[in-house]
C-alpha cells in the first residue's frame, strides 16, 4: 500500500512538472508570435556572419581584430553581422553546410587557417553562397570564394629598418627574431625583415647582423623565453616576435634581461599592437590588419566587385603596417578592461610615444618612410616564395647583400 | 533469432514489472533534476539580461535539428563517457579517456593512411587506446599508484607527443596546421559514424551485463570484498575495464579522424576535451551504456545548440558553456553523490 502511493505520487508528479513545461513554452510561443507579427514591417538589413577561430574572443589578437573589423563593416555598410565561435575543429564543416543552406547569410567569413580544410570541402557543395577565409588559402580558384592573404614582407621590411636603428640607439649592432614555424607566412616575414636591415645597411652604411631562429611551435611561451635569452646572449639587441604565443615568451625574456641588469635590449610585437604587454620594452609592434581584411571580404560581398580567388592586401590597402598611437590605444584598452595590466591605457601611450622617440631616430623614420612610400607606390614589389628551396635561395642572397634578389618588381 | 529476441523482452517486460518503483523514482529523478538545472540557468540568464525561454529554445531546436551532425558530434562522447563508466563499474577513476583518445586518433590516422582503410584504422585505434589505458592500470595494479594522478600525467604526456610526431613525421605538405589526411573517399559518413559508436556502446553493454568478466567487473567495483571472498581478485577486473575502456576511447578517436575530420591539426582543437566531457556524459548516463548512448546525444546537441546561441544572440560563449555546465552538474549530481557516499562508506568500513 506504502509503495503504491509513493508510485502513484512519483506520476502524478512528473505529469505536473510536464504539463507545466509544455503550459510555459505554449505561452512562451503566443507571446512571440505577436511581437514577431509586428518586427516584419521594418526592412531587412543584409546579414553576414563572421566564424572565429576555435579560440574565439579574448585573444587580444586575431578574433578580437576581426570583431573589430565587423564591426566597423556593420556602422559603414549598414549590415547585420551575426558572430559564431565553433568548440572544436569537428565541428565546422557541419556548421558550414548548416549555414550555408540556411542562405540567410550574404557571406561567410572564416576566420584563420584552421578552417581551410573545412571550407575546402563545402564550397563546392554551394556555389550561391559566398566565402571568404582570412589568412590561409585553400589553393583552390572558386568563384564563391575569396581567400585573403596578406604581403607580410611589407611590414617585416619596415620593421627591419625600425630594429636596426634600435639596435644602434642600445650601441649594438645585432637584430634577430624568434619565428614559429617554417611555413609561408613566416618566409614572407623572414624576406621581409631581413630586406629591411640591408635596406638600413645601404642606406647608412652601418652594419648589422641578422639572428633568425626557428621555434617550431605557435604556442609555447617556453620555448620562447629559451630562444630569446639564446639570441639575447649572441649580442641581439632588439628582438622581432613572430611567432603567436610562443613569443610571449620572447617579451618576458626581454623584460628579465633588463630587469636583471644582463644589458640593454627591446621587443618588437606582431599581428596586434602588443606594446600595452610592456610598454617601456616593447615600443613598437607591427601590424596585420585582420580587421581590415574582415571588412574588405563584407565589402566584396555587400557592394562589390566580388571576384573569387586570392586577394592580397599589403601597405597600400592599410592591411599590414605599423601600430600608431590610436591602435596602440585600442588594445591597451582592452588590456585593461580585461585586467591584463594593471597601467590605464593613456599611461601606456605616454609611455610609448616616450620610447619611440628615445630609440627610434628621425634618420631611421626618414628611411622608414622612403621604404614605405617605394613600396605603396608600387615601385618595388616582393617576390612571394612558393617553394622552400626557393625561400631559401632568397634568403641566401640576401645575406650577401644583393637586395635585389628579395624584388619580383623594381630594384633599389 | 525473433524467438530470442521475443524471450528477451518478455524477460524486459518482468524486470520492468518487478522493478517498476525503481525505474519510476529513477525517471522522477531525472526530470526533478533536470528541472532544477533550467531552472538554476533560467535565473542566471534572466540577471545577466537574456530572455531564458529564447536561449533554451535555440538550444534544444538547433542543437537537435541536424541529426547526422548531432550523431557524429556524440559518437566520440559515447565512447569517452564509456572510458570513463566501465572503470568506475570496477571501482578505478579514468580520467585518462582524453589521452587513451589522442593515442587511438594518432595511431588510427596512420594506419588508416597507410593502409587506405578505415576498418583497420578503428581496430588500431581501440588497440592503441587500450594499451593507453592498461598502461594506467598496470601501473596502478602492480606498482600500487593512483590512476588519478598516472593519467593526468600521461593526458599531457599523449597531448605533447601527437603534436610532435604530427609535425615532425605526419606532416601535410598542402596545409601546414594539419596532419597527413585520409583520403575523402575512404572516409565514413556521419551516419555510420554514430552507428558504429551505438554498436561500440552495445558490445560495452554485452561485455558488462552477458560475460564472465563484466560481472567480475561489476561485482570488484560494488564491493572488492565480496570479489575475492567470491574467488576472483578485482586486479583483473581493473585490469580488463581499463583496456575496455582505454579501447573505447581511442576507437571514438578514430571515429572523428574516420568521420568527420580525415586529420589532426597541431592545435589538437580536434580532439581537446573530448575526453574530459566523457565524465560527465559517463555520470549522466548513470554509468550504464545504453544510458550513456543517450546521455551523449544530450550533450552533443547542448554542445551544438549552444553554438547557435551566440550566432542568434550574441551571448559570448562563456554564457552557453555555464548553462550547459549547470544543467549537466544537476543532472549528474544525484548519481555523483551517491557514487561518493557509497565509495566514502566503503573507506570508512576499512
Amino acid at each position: 500500500m506504502n509503495a503504491l502511493s509513493r508510485t502513484g505520487w512519483a506520476i502524478i508528479i512528473i505529469v505536473i512538472v510536464l504539463i507545466a513545461i509544455g503550459g510555459g513554452y505554449w505561452w512562451y510561443a503566443s507571446s512571440q508570435q505577436g511581437g514577431k507579427g509586428a518586427t516584419t514591417t521594418t526592412k531587412k538589413p543584409v546579414k553576414v556572419a563572421v566564424l572565429f577561430d576555435v579560440g574565439g574572443r579574448g585573444d587580444l589578437s586575431f578574433n578580437d581584430m576581426a570583431y573589430l573589423g565587423a564591426q566597423r563593416a556593420a556602422k559603414d555598410l549598414g549590415v547585420e553581422v551575426k558572430y559564431l565561435t565553433p568548440k572544436s575543429t569537428s565541428d565546422m564543416i557541419p556548421l558550414l553546410k548548416q549555414l550555408a543552406s540556411s542562405k540567410q547569410y550574404k557571406i561567410l567569413v572564416l576566420i584563420g587557417f584552421l578552417w581551410t580544410d573545412a571550407l575546402n570541402k563545402t564550397a563546392d557543395q554551394f556555389p550561391d553562397q559566398k566565402f571568404a577565409l582570412i589568412d590561409s588559402t585553400t589553393g583552390v580558384t572558386r568563384p564563391n570564394e575569396v581567400d585573403i592573404l596578406f604581403r607580410e614582407q611589407e611590414v617585416g621590411a619596415l620593421i627591419g629598418v625600425i630594429a636596426s636603428g634600435m639596435a644602434y640607439e642600445l650601441n649594438g649592432s645585432t637584430i634577430g627574431a624568434v619565428a614559429g614555424m617554417s611555413i609561408p607566412p613566416l618566409w614572407k616575414f623572414h624576406i621581409g625583415y631581413l630586406f629591411g636591415a640591408k635596406y638600413f645597411e645601404m642606406k647608412t652604411n652601418k652594419t648589422v647582423n641578422f639572428l633568425w631562429q626557428y621555434t617550431g611551435t605557435f604556442g609555447d611561451p617556453q620555448k620562447g623565453y629559451q630562444t630569446a635569452t639564446q639570441l639575447l646572449q649572441q649580442g641581439a639587441k632588439v628582438l622581432y616576435g613572430l611567432a603567436g604565443l610562443t613569443h610571449i615568451g620572447m617579451f618576458d625574456a626581454v623584460i628579465d634581461w633588463n630587469e636583471k641588469g644582463y644589458g640593454k635590449a627591446l621587443a618588437i610585437g606582431e599581428d596586434a599592437s602588443q606594446e600595452w604587454y610592456n610598454p617601456k620594452y616593447i615600443p613598437v609592434s607591427g601590424a596585420k590588419r585582420v580587421d581590415v581584411a574582415v571588412y574588405t571580404a563584407i565589402k566584396m560581398a555587400v557592394q562589390g566587385p566580388w571576384k573569387g580567388g586570392i586577394h592580397t592586401l599589403g601597405l597600400k590597402e592599410g592591411g599590414v603596417g605599423i601600430w600608431d598611437l590610436d591602435g596602440v590605444r585600442y588594445f591597451a584598452q582592452i588590456a585593461y578592461n580585461e585586467s591584463k595590466t594593471k597601467l590605464t591605457p593613456d599611461q601606456i601611450v605616454n609611455i610609448v610615444k616616450q620610447q619611440r622617440e628615445k630609440y627610434i631616430k628621425p634618420y631611421v623614420w626618414n628611411i622608414v618612410h622612403e621604404l614605405e612610400q617605394k613600396i605603396k607606390s608600387g615601385q618595388i614589389v616582393f617576390k612571394t616564395p612558393l617553394t622552400e628551396d626557393e625561400y631559401n635561395s632568397i634568403i641566401q642572397q640576401l645575406q650577401q647583400g644583393n637586395l635585389n634578389a628579395a624584388l619580383a618588381k623594381g630594384h633599389v | 533469432m525473433s524467438e530470442a529476441l521475443g524471450s528477451w523482452f518478455k524477460g524486459f517486460l518482468e524486470q520492468v514489472r518487478i522493478r517498476k518503483r525503481q525505474y519510476l523514482l529513477g525517471a522522477l529523478e531525472i526530470v526533478l533534476s533536470a528541472l532544477t538545472g533550467f531552472l538554476v540557468a533560467a535565473l542566471i540568464l534572466y540577471f545577466i539580461g537574456y530572455d531564458p525561454w529564447y536561449i533554451f529554445e535555440i538550444m534544444l531546436t538547433y542543437g537537435f535539428s541536424d541529426l547526422g551532425y548531432l550523431g557524429t558530434r556524440a559518437a566520440p562522447l559515447i565512447m569517452t563517457g564509456l572510458a570513463f563508466s566501465i572503470p568506475l563499474l570496477a571501482g578505478v577513476f579514468n580520467i585518462g579517456g582524453e589521452s587513451q583518445l589522442y593515442m587511438g586518433a594518432l595511431l588510427g590516422l596512420y594506419v588508416a593512411y597507410v593502409t587506405h582503410n578505415v576498418w583497420l584504422g578503428l581496430i588500431a585505434g581501440f588497440i592503441a587506446g587500450a594499451l593507453w589505458g592498461g598502461l594506467i592500470a598496470a601501473l596502478r595494479v602492480y606498482r600500487g599508484i593512483n590512476e588519478v594522478i598516472t593519467a593526468i600525467m600521461l593526458n599531457w604526456t599523449a597531448y605533447y607527443t601527437i603534436i610532435y610526431i604530427i609535425l615532425v613525421y605526419l606532416p601535410n605538405p598542402k596545409q601546414s596546421h594539419l596532419s597527413v589526411q585520409i583520403p575523402v573517399s575512404e572516409m565514413i559518413s556521419y551516419g555510420e559514424t554514430f552507428a558504429l559508436a551505438v554498436v561500440g556502446a552495445l558490445i560495452a553493454y554485452f561485455i558488462l551485463y552477458y560475460t564472465d568478466i563484466g560481472y567480475k567487473i561489476r561485482v570488484s567495483g560494488a564491493n572488492p570484498r565480496s570479489a575475492v571472498y567470491a574467488g576472483f581478485s578485482p586486479k583483473t577486473a581493473i585490469m580488463a575495464s581499463m583496456l575496455l575502456g582505454g579501447g573505447l576511447a581511442g576507437y571514438g578517436g578514430t571515429l572523428i579522424i574516420a568521420g568527420v575530420t580525415g586529420s589532426i591539426d597541431t592545435t589538437m582543437s580536434t580532439l581537446y576535451g573530448l575526453g574530459f566531457t566523457g565524465i560527465g556524459v559517463g555520470l549522466l548516463g548513470r554509468n550504464h551504456p545504453i544510458g550513456i548512448i543517450f546521455s551523449g546525444l544530450f550533450f552533443a546537441g547542448l554542445i551544438i545548440g549552444g553554438q547557435w546561441v551566440e550566432l542568434l544572440t550574441g551571448a559570448p560563449p562563456y554564457v552557453t558553456d555555464t548553462i550547459t555546465g549547470i544543467i549537466v552538474i544537476a543532472l549528474s549530481m544525484p548519481y555523483a553523490y551517491r557514487l561518493l557516499v557509497n565509495y566514502m562508506g566503503r573507506l570508512g568500513k576499512k
